[in-house]
């Protein structure tokens, strides 16, 4: 299909537009968030650093997965997380301007402490609404098949998501990464983990592991969303259980021992303690990596 | 290799070996884990928190004189909202006192803070303790 430069520079447009959206509607409780605010001004800036520069990949992956226009090439990708973070950034500046948590007279530092940290979530938030909120990418007068188009066979090429595509084993492991990374960030600066890790017993613990697994299995392979993963027929539950979610688990659990250290959760705390964190932590990581699987 | 088609997605039937070499070693991870923790919870003792101070560096600042501490819980059990008192002594006399609030030393773990003080202690011993907490 041929489109006039036009209409192209449109649908990109519109594609900003809606990266904007995702960004504003996947970051706006962290922008929202007391923790977040502080962690930005006092966070030791090479723990930023690192944070910032692992976001870079993640959104290059995501970027060609669900770019602002279908991505074919590594460098359309790298052009689309480039945009989403700057979109990113962009959105936590002006809502942390707009709420007053930036003012003139601050040092530098902190306000570029705040919009970093920020910029994290958000920039993951901008490409996630290309793919969320985005319907048919590039025409609205087209008949209308948005996301929730159950009409396989009708959806041509111009859906956001490529209706197929082969992901390997290392992608998926990756997509559970972004997802398990949004999800902590969601939760892990607030004081509640580590506050809800001390009134929990290593009993408690125990539960909150298999319950985390268990949960992470049944949302991609039983509870039937769109979008579940489906075996093919005559295989074992466990081989899927074995390949997919218990590597789904550990990626969740690294990404939370990254987060906590990224926030300093882990200085002098005894190794066993800091287990027990990234245990409390790893449960709503396992939900998101779980639901990454789902909705990517 | 995962087959993605608009749905429902499926996994294929004949995973490279990568696939299990990788989730082997997951399980083998979470087995660990499962281990050390359940480890901890048979052989964990019912431990009230017990603190251990010590002074890691004074000197002069603005206004007054500051001690840093840290202060390690041994025991195996979390401590909130820890008090650490800290005295100038002259003999048995307390010549001065100053307080500081951690908001928690995590069992086996160290937190650091400072009491700042308005006077030199000089030749005097300076004194820091741990003298409450609450449970979390």
């Amino acid at each position: 299909m041929s489109k006039s430069p036009q209409r192209e520079s449109r649908t990109f447009l519109v594609g900003i537009a809606r990266g904007a959206a995702g960004a504003l509607l996947f970051s706006i409780p962290m922008l929202m968030t007391m923790e977040l605010w502080h962690l930005g001004s006092y966070m030791e800036r090479y723990r930023l650093f690192v944070l910032l520069l692992v976001n870079v990949p993640l959104l290059i992956f995501l970027a060609d997965r669900v770019g602002f226009e279908r991505t074919t090439t590594l460098t359309e990708a790298c052009r689309d997380a480039n945009i989403a973070y700057g979109l990113g950034i962009l959105m936590s500046a002006g809502i942390l301007v707009l709420l007053g948590d930036i003012k003139f007279g601050m040092p530098l530092s902190e306000i570029a402490g705040k919009i970093a940290i920020q910029a994290v979530p958000a920039s993951i938030g901008a490409l996630l609404g290309r793919s969320q909120l985005g319907g048919s990418s590039n025409d609205q007068d087209d008949k209308a098949h948005g996301c929730c188009d159950e009409d396989a066979a009708g959806g041509g090429d111009s859906d956001a998501v490529p209706d197929q595509l082969s992901t390997s084993y290392g992608q998926e492991l990756l997509l559970m990464a972004v997802g398990a990374l949004f999800l902590s960030l969601n939760v892990a600066p607030t004081e509640e983990i580590i506050l809800i890790s001390f009134k929990m017993t290593p009993w408690h613990a125990l539960a909150a592991i298999m319950i985390s697994i268990g949960i992470m299995h049944a949302f991609v392979y039983v509870v039937a969303f769109k979008g579940t993963h489906e075996m093919p027929a005559g295989t074992p539950w466990w081989h899927a259980f074995f390949r997919f979610t218990l590597p789904g688990y550990i990626v969740s659990m690294a990404i939370s021992f990254f987060v906590l250290w990224a926030f300093g959760r882990l200085d002098a705390v005894a190794p066993t303690q800091a287990m027990m964190f990234a245990i409390v932590l790893s449960f709503p990581g396992a939900i998101g990596a779980a639901a990454a699987r789902l909705i990517l | 290799m995962t087959q993605i088609s608009r749905q429902p997605h499926s996994e294929k039937g004949d995973p490279h070996w990568m696939e299990w070499a990788v989730g082997i070693f997951s399980a083998l991870l979470v087995l660990t884990i499962i281990g050390w923790v359940g480890f901890e919870a048979i052989t964990e003792e019912d431990q009230s928190p017990t603190f251990r101070t010590v002074i890691t560096r004074k000197e002069a600042v603005e206004g007054g004189f500051r001690v840093e501490f840290e202060i390690e819980n041994l025991s195996t059990r979390t401590a909130a909202a820890v008090v650490v008192r800290g005295e100038i002594r002259d003999g048995d006399n307390a010549v001065e006192t100053g307080e500081a609030t951690i908001d928690y030393v995590p069992a086996q773990s160290k937190s650091y803070g400072a009491i700042i003080f308005s006077s030199d202690p000089g030749e005097k011993d300076v004194w820091i303790r741990g003298a409450g907490y609450s449970e979390p």
